[in-house]
């Protein structure tokens, strides 16, 4: 690596150690997350995130709404991987019931879902190297999210907030069409998307922040419990869509490629997300593909007037575009849960920062926090 | 494809030709104020009302996760038509408001709708500068009805709604008899 420059303050004059908040208002921490930083010149000598200016109280106003306004209230803890956080509550309940969902609606979900974990990671990969002072290519990567919003907005009404699952398969059907219109925005997306990559990816500026940077053992990320892309940076190969196979991805095992890397750096880290990307393109074609030759059927159950679960309870988890995001859901048998706890992957995600910002420099700070690819909505809850 | 042991300088190279590229393409800007989106039929901008249909029932107004409906009604009596008659009660309107201010934008109150009085309409400019005027009453919630664009065709293997099946089973049920009266 290239020699590092570090600037003091004075021949130790001053002694006592200089205390810096980033956030909770700070441009690159996305969100409200605050660190407060302990700095020795411009070494951390410690870090601790400082959560909680977004908390909503989620888990507790779920448990006083019906499944079908939980729906509402997961689209928006992660905000970028609404459809994701949805199917984690419509599964538990399932679950619960023992619905059998129809055919058409399990292929949908799964389109939708790589559709959204796409939407996700486009968002990323245009804001890191934002954060990290590239500017150009977040109008690169929202131009293919503007592609792809337009298919989802067409079928769900939303852009950001989906609303479209529903506990026994989905909302509505799908618009005449739309299958063929999620293709060709699939083909403009794979057209263009080396543009983006081009731009990025080989950079020498972009890799010399990256690379060696922020590196993250697989050890620690074993003991915080991180999981999705920045654990598979770190060459923990776990994918549930694999592991543990829900929706149609048990059918999907021959396109469905886990990506990892050993690095486990800020530019192992962001490769990640890009392979991702490829993999879920190929993953929503093979949805497409399979869903155009299903026979004709419904894509919902036809509820009863009040939908109760039985008592009882289940963990349903989804491997969601972040990481691992699990619902345990108690019921009582009413119709709103006794208990409904969520694990959101961002939460933990940013847990390890604590960890891994000592003794780095301030300039690093940042863009190892943009490589930990969270949301703080998703944190806080 | 790594780029973890590229020449120097070519990375940077490649990352200019593609602003150069680019540069000679066309923009995909939209003018928005100047020309509007198209919108997608299913599109959520704001709710309508459809005044007669209402039967002022509350179930949107008790389904709404957060309560942005507001509903006040009261029973009329209708006397008898005829002497001898009976009277019969129904409910009025009075007021139908959604705060828009508070609304999430989930559709559950149109979801819930028993009488079709609820829809979406994709039409989004209605920002205020005061947060009172978000709250929109009946009157106003009645004019965005003909913003309000027919549901999209559905995908060829949709199933069919029940409405549709309705009517096929009962030309069916009806059909069979002057069948076997041909024969007879």
């Amino acid at each position: 690596m290239t020699e590092e420059r570090v600037v003091s303050t004075g021949d130790g004059v001053v002694a006592t150690d200089m205390v810096l908040n980033i956030g909770p208002q700070h441009p690159a921490t996305h969100g409200v997350l605050r660190l407060r930083l302990v700095l020795d010149g411009e070494r951390i000598v410690s870090a601790e995130p400082v959560i909680g200016y977004m908390h909503r109280g989620a888990e507790k106003l779920f448990e006083v709404r019906d499944y079908r306004q939980i729906i509402m209230l997961a689209n928006r803890h992660d905000w970028l991987s609404a459809f994701s956080n949805e199917l984690g509550v419509v599964l538990a309940v399932e679950r619960m019931l023992g619905m059998e969902v129809p055919e058409r609606a399990v292929w949908a979900r799964t389109l939708l879902a790589e559709l959204n974990r796409l939407l996700n990671h486009l968002m990323f990969l245009g804001s890191y190297p934002l954060e990290v002072g590239a500017i150009t290519p977040v109008f690169y990567a929202f131009r293919e999210r503007e592609a792809i919003q337009e298919v989802m907005e067409e079928i769900s009404g939303g852009r950001m907030h989906f609303m479209f699952n529903r506990v026994g398969g989905l909302k509505e059907d799908l618009p005449n069409g739309w299958t063929n219109r999620v293709r060709t925005a699939m083909a403009g997306v794979r057209d263009r998307l080396p543009q983006l990559e081009n731009l990025v990816f080989g950079n020498e500026i972009f890799a010399a922040r990256t690379q060696g940077v922020g590196v993250l053992s697989k050890e620690q990320v074993l003991q915080y419990g991180l999981s999705g892309p920045i654990a598979r940076a770190s060459g923990i190969d776990m994918d549930l869509r694999r592991d543990e196979p829900y929706l149609a991805y048990g059918e999907l095992q021959d396109v469905l490629r886990v990506v990892t890397r050993t690095e486990g750096d800020c530019y192992a880290r962001f490769e990640v997300l890009r392979e991702q990307v490829h993999v879920s393109m190929d993953l929503v074609d093979a949805c497409l593909e399979r869903l155009e030759q299903l026979p004709q059927g419904p894509i919902n159950q036809r509820l009863p007037k009040v939908l109760k679960a039985p008592e009882g309870y289940t963990y349903a988890w989804t491997e969601n575009p972040l990481g691992l995001n699990g619902y345990f859901l108690v019921s009582h048998g009413e119709k709103t849960p006794h208990r409904l706890k969520l694990r959101s992957a961002s939460f933990n995600n940013v847990q390890v920062l604590g960890e891994m910002l000592p003794g780095q420099l301030v300039a690093d700070m940042v863009s190892i926090l943009g490589s930990m690819f969270f949301v703080v909505g998703d944190v806080d809850k | 494809m790594t780029g973890r042991d590229g020449k120097k300088g070519v990375g940077l190279l490649k990352g200019l030709s593609i602003t150069l590229t680019s540069m000679t393409r066309r923009s995909i800007t939209e003018q928005y104020p100047d020309v509007q989106p198209e919108l997608p039929p299913r599109s959520r901008g704001v709710i309508a009302l459809l005044e007669e249909n209402c039967t002022s029932c509350m179930l949107c107004a008790r389904e709404c996760p957060d309560w942005c409906i507001y509903i006040d009604s009261h029973k009329e009596v209708i006397p008898a038509p005829e002497e001898g008659g009976r009277e019969r009660t129904r409910n009025v309107l009075d007021r139908f408001a959604i705060d828009f201010s508070l609304c999430m934008y989930c559709g559950i109150c149109i979801e819930a709708c028993p009488f079709d009085a609820l829809f979406w309409s994709p039409e989004f400019e209605y920002a205020e500068f005061d947060i009172r005027n978000m709250t929109h009453e009946k009157e106003r919630l009645g004019q965005w009805m003909q913003t309000v664009p027919p549901p999209p065709a559905l995908d060829p293997s949709a199933a069919e709604s029940k409405e549709v099946l309705g009517v096929r089973k009962k030309a069916a049920a009806k059909a069979p008899p002057t069948e076997q009266g041909d024969e007879s």
